[in-house]
């Protein structure tokens, strides 16, 4: 364990200091959104002919491709990150209280991301309020994905409000410490606060955090993100009940790995060591493998329901799952990855913090293949599979590949904008570290010993 | 169901309760609404029928509101009618606009009877969905009443001799791109259906034998299915895709759709064409017809509110698919182009019936319910190009035949009354077999009658001809190999011509129920696409729309595909 105390000054740290590299990065961020913000604009002036999609059936071409792929991605990690926050609070697991926030902050970014890829998917972009909204009474009774942007939006708020509430306490007590340029954004958080409230607001995250664990399987992304497409009866490769656990299990993986990355950046450059610590590290890790298991188990089911004597069609679609590369090559890097991950947990000194980062990054990257390859497999293999043109042929442009660089961009920008307003450690953590926190909770977790 | 209280309501006693004080408000009678209601509830519980409603009600709502529109009136009257005859059908005719006269009532009913008396009607009329879709205003969806008119298609898979020419009209008719064939005909095969060479064209390929059949391929015609239960509408974030009220067609608007591609992505069998790119014909150019200065004069298409644009090709970033030609349907082509569709119109071999399927006159419903005989009418009246045998005009007949003839110099006379077409037993025992097995529908004035208006045409020279010459005898039933006359046996002679084709709808297992119908061969699960007897290219079409839209995908790499 670390020697030294964490104290105010350590989580103000990344507000009161401007270094060469934070604007390096800032730089490279902004570029990368603004390549993909040129694609975009060239998309809107073309057509969506400039991407690599075309139409399922005669056409020999695929719906919806990366931009859906990667729609569905970041909302896993976004759901992933408040259910890890929520679960933070609620499971009293104290010990990750100090990554607490940057997984709610993970969601607003990536809710964001994913709300960008909305309209960047659309033909008619411009008419998404007066089409989508004008008509919600109607379609929010039979359509999918109106639920979907429904819920999308329900977890904006709920986290942001989480969020905000729980800043309220830290900007209140650190304000002499806070830069006087964003004093209006303060005032504005801090709108008529009184020591009184922490009792109130603490209860009031605690239900927020209950609704999150809830509504998470049942609504989120065990519920109406897969039903985008496991509702549907003609693509055999989306569906089936199975898919609710499924999309559910990559999330957590995905906001997992995004969250431990995230924290070994903030770790490095502010010198954590003794907020964000190994253990910290270790327990991410552990769950990463837990989540892990769960999804091959997932993919398992799914795979074997139909390659052992499947109605034709399913069998078809999961046998052409099952031969892809890069399938083949995601479920290796994921199940390696396990495998690491149990070793580690055997034998404590194949632990580092690098093998953690890296093990996070494979499992991004492969629950991002997976799921881009999923929406495309759909049009692949459908029921209707008489067409000569089907399965089509589907490679991103580089304008969809750009969009992956841009939304990373846009998620960095927001944690680097963040960073420099508000702390991204909580008070509360760093009270409850030094033990002069007021609560008596226990940590629940037993801590792995190093 | 509740059970523990009295209320006769799903919802219970406080929901009745509610319902009461609504009615209260109004000026009629409460008691009356909450009667009828309670008895509302029985009829779509199946204890009370619909006529038995209506008459027990009846004076009283007369005596209440002056007049009785409730949605049952039909059923009674229909009761009403199977004694007293069909006068008051008749008069019914002149009553103009039901929809106006339903909504008056149930204004007057007040309402809270409207709701829970017609309420009622709408789940067991038409499913609890519908009454949720119920209330779409403002440009969105319509109501999923059934419509009095359904349009659909009957399509004859063993006539269709696989020429694309319904493709090209569609294409034309459209202003459609290249690779955008709502309209698209595929050869397939499967374990238990193999074809000869494709794409040799039909001469080569022995397509048209005689009486039967349009090719030794096996077809499959695919416009949009136009289903009762789309599922690309149900997905739809903006009810831009909508079944129009009035007939039943399921068309996209223009002005709504977002291009989210749900309903391209939902839709079991890919029926759905983006537009990726600007259309390859402006939208001043879409042909106008009638004016052809203005456009919107068939790319919007009527509603009982107005009009929307849904019909030709689409603009750049929404979804397109076969539309039924609302132009057509509305009039606006013409009286004569209402009940036809470009590609039916087109189709040489008259594969393609369209037409109201509810309606029993309609073409569409005639061949799919009597595939046989429809099939001998087509036949026997179309121009088609293998038919070298004609039927003689009842002019020809009286000029041809006196009463001196028999059955055998009857043939040869009119047989020699032209020169290049040919008339023997055969076409002569067709006719007289689709005299036994015909209803004799008289066509009056429904759209889309052309079968049995064809069939009458061939029953008016077969009625000439026995004014010459008894069909009835045994032996000219004999010769007719029509064996005792009966309809049995005319149904066996006339299967031996045109065959006894089996009739599906396409992936009836997931529920959409199409309101298009096939007749052949059914493409098994296994089924796979084959070259046709006609190439694609040599129709002037794309088929493989990909390679086209490839061409614009910034950073294209030819072969590579995830």
């Amino acid at each position: 364990m670390s020697t030294k105390e964490p104290t105010e000054a350590d989580i103000l740290r990344p507000i009161n200091t401007l270094t060469k590299k934070y604007f390096v990065l800032y730089g490279i961020a902004t570029l990368a959104l603004l390549v993909f913000l040129a694609g975009w604009a060239y998309q809107l002036q073309e057509g969506l002919v400039v991407t690599g999609l075309g139409d399922w059936g005669s056409g020999g071409g695929s719906t919806w491709g990366l931009y859906i792929g990667a729609f569905i991605w970041w909302v896993g990690v976004a759901h992933g990150g408040i259910i890890l926050s929520a679960a933070v609070r609620l499971l009293g697991m104290d010990r990750y209280m100090p990554i607490a926030r940057l997984a709610e902050m993970t969601t607003i970014g990536g809710l964001s991301a994913a709300g960008f890829y909305i309209l960047v998917h659309m033909g008619r972009p411009d008419r998404m309020v007066t089409s989508v909204i004008g008509h919600y009474h109607i379609t929010v009774n039979n359509s999918p994905l109106v639920w979907d942007v429904t819920v999308i939006t329900a977890y904006f708020v709920l986290s942001a409000t989480y969020l905000g509430l729980t800043l309220r306490y830290d900007v209140s007590r650190l304000r002499d410490q806070l830069p006087d340029r964003f004093e209006p954004i303060y005032k504005i958080m801090t709108l008529g606060y009184t020591k009184q409230e922490d009792e109130i607001i603490e209860r009031m995250v605690w239900w927020l955090a209950a609704a999150v664990i809830i509504m998470a399987p049942l609504l989120l992304h065990g519920g109406v993100i897969p039903w985008l497409f496991a509702l549907l009866p003609a693509m055999p490769a989306w569906t089936g009940g199975i898919q609710g656990p499924m999309f559910l299990s990559i999330a957590l993986m995905s906001a997992i790995g995004g969250v431990t990355i995230i924290s070994y950046a903030f770790r490095r450059a502010y010198d954590w060591d003794h907020i964000i610590t190994d253990d910290i590290f270790r327990g991410l890790l552990l769950w990463l493998g837990f989540f892990t298991l769960l999804f091959l188990w997932f993919q398992l089911q799914f795979v074997l329901n139909g390659v052992f004597l499947g109605p034709n069609a399913k069998a078809v679609s999961a046998e052409a799952k099952l031969a892809h590369p890069l399938y083949q090559g995601a479920m290796f890097l994921i199940f390696s990855t396990l495998v690491y991950i149990f070793l580690q947990t055997i034998r404590p000194s194949l632990f580092s913090k690098k093998r953690a980062l890296l093990a996070s990054g494979i499992i991004l990257t492969g629950t991002l293949t997976e799921k881009v390859l999923f929406v495309v497999e759909g049009f692949k293999h459908p029921v209707f599979d008489i067409y000569a043109n089907t399965p089509g042929t589907y490679f991103p442009s580089l304008i969809e590949w750009a969009s992956l660089a841009g939304t990373a961009g846009l998620v960095a920008l927001l944690f680097l904008n963040l960073s420099k307003l508000v702390p991204v450690v909580e008070l509360h953590a760093v009270e409850h570290m030094r033990g002069d926190h007021a609560h008596g909770d226990e940590a629940t977790e037993p801590e792995v010993e190093a | 169901m509740s059970t523990d209280d009295e209320s006769f309501h799903p919802l219970g006693n406080e929901w009745e309760g509610e319902l009461e004080s609504m009615l209260d408000d109004t000026e009629y009678d409460s008691q009356l609404g909450m009667d009828m209601a309670r008895d509302a509830m029985r009829v779509t519980e199946g204890e009370l029928s619909e006529a038995e409603f209506h008459e027990k009600y009846h004076d009283d709502v007369m005596e209440e509101f002056g007049e009785d529109e409730r949605p049952t009136k039909e059923a009674y009257e229909k009761a009403q009618e199977e004694t007293k005859g069909t006068v008051s059908r008749m008069l019914d005719k002149f009553d103009g606009d039901g929809e106006q006269t339903r909504r008056e009532a149930m204004k007057k009913m007040g309402v809270g009877a409207a709701a829970v008396g017609v309420g009622a009607w709408g789940t067991v009329d038409d499913g609890p969905e519908a009454s949720v879709a119920e209330g779409g205003h403002g440009g969105g969806t319509e109501t999923h009443e059934h419509p009095d008119t359904q349009w659909g298609m009957t399509i004859d898979l063993e006539r269709c001799d696989g020429c694309l020419t319904c493709m090209t009209a569609c294409q034309q008719e459209n202003d459609l791109d290249q690779g955008v064939n709502w309209m698209y005909v595929m050869a397939w095969e499967d374990r238990n259906h193999s074809s000869p060479d494709g794409g040799q064209g039909l001469v080569d390929s022995g397509a048209y034998t005689d009486f039967n059949m349009g090719s030794d391929f096996n077809m499959l015609v695919r416009p949009c299915q136009h289903c009762t239960d789309a599922p690309c509408e149900k997905v739809c974030p903006t009810t831009a895709r909508h079944t129009r009220d009035k007939d039943g067609i399921v068309l996209t608007d223009y002005d709504v759709c977002i291009g989210c591609r749900y309903c391209q992505v939902a839709c079991p069998y890919g029926v759905n064409y983006f537009q990726w790119e600007d259309p390859s014909v402006e939208y001043e150019d879409i042909d106008g017809l009638e004016n052809p200065e203005d456009p919107d004069e068939i790319t919007h298409a009527e509603y009982e509110h107005g009009e929307r644009w849904v019909d030709s090709r689409a603009p750049r970033g929404v979804m397109s698919k076969c539309t039924f030609c609302p132009s057509m349907q509305d009039g606006k082509q013409g009286d004569d182009m209402v009940g036809t569709t470009a590609c039916e119109s087109a189709c040489p071999p008259n594969a393609i019936q369209f037409g109201d399927v509810n309606d029993e006159k309609s073409d569409s419903y005639q061949h799919r319910e009597h595939p046989v005989k429809s099939r001998a009418v087509a036949h026997l009246s179309g121009d088609h190009i293998s038919s070298n045998r004609y039927v003689p005009g009842p002019e020809t007949v009286n000029e041809t035949l006196s009463e001196s003839d028999d059955i055998e110099s009857a043939i040869a006379a009119l047989d020699a009354a032209n020169e290049s077409r040919t008339f023997d037993e055969e076409v002569l025992s067709m006719m007289k077999a689709i005299d036994i097995v015909s209803e004799r529908l008289e066509p009056g004035d429904n759209k889309n009658t052309t079968m049995i208006q064809n069939e009458r045409t061939i029953l008016e020279s077969l009625d000439a001809i026995e004014g010459y010459v008894d069909l009835e005898s045994e032996d000219a039933l004999d010769t007719l190999n029509l064996d005792d006359g009966s309809e049995e046996s005319a149904r066996f002679q006339l299967q031996q011509y045109v065959g006894n084709p089996s009739s599906f709808n396409l992936l009836d297992h997931i529920g959409t129920n199409p309101n298009v119908t096939y007749l052949g061969a059914e493409p098994g699960s296994d089924a796979y696409q084959v070259e046709g007897p006609t190439k694609y290219e040599d129709a002037g079409l794309l088929d493989r729309r990909q390679e086209k839209l490839d061409n614009e995908t910034v950073g294209h790499i030819d072969g590579v595909s995830l």
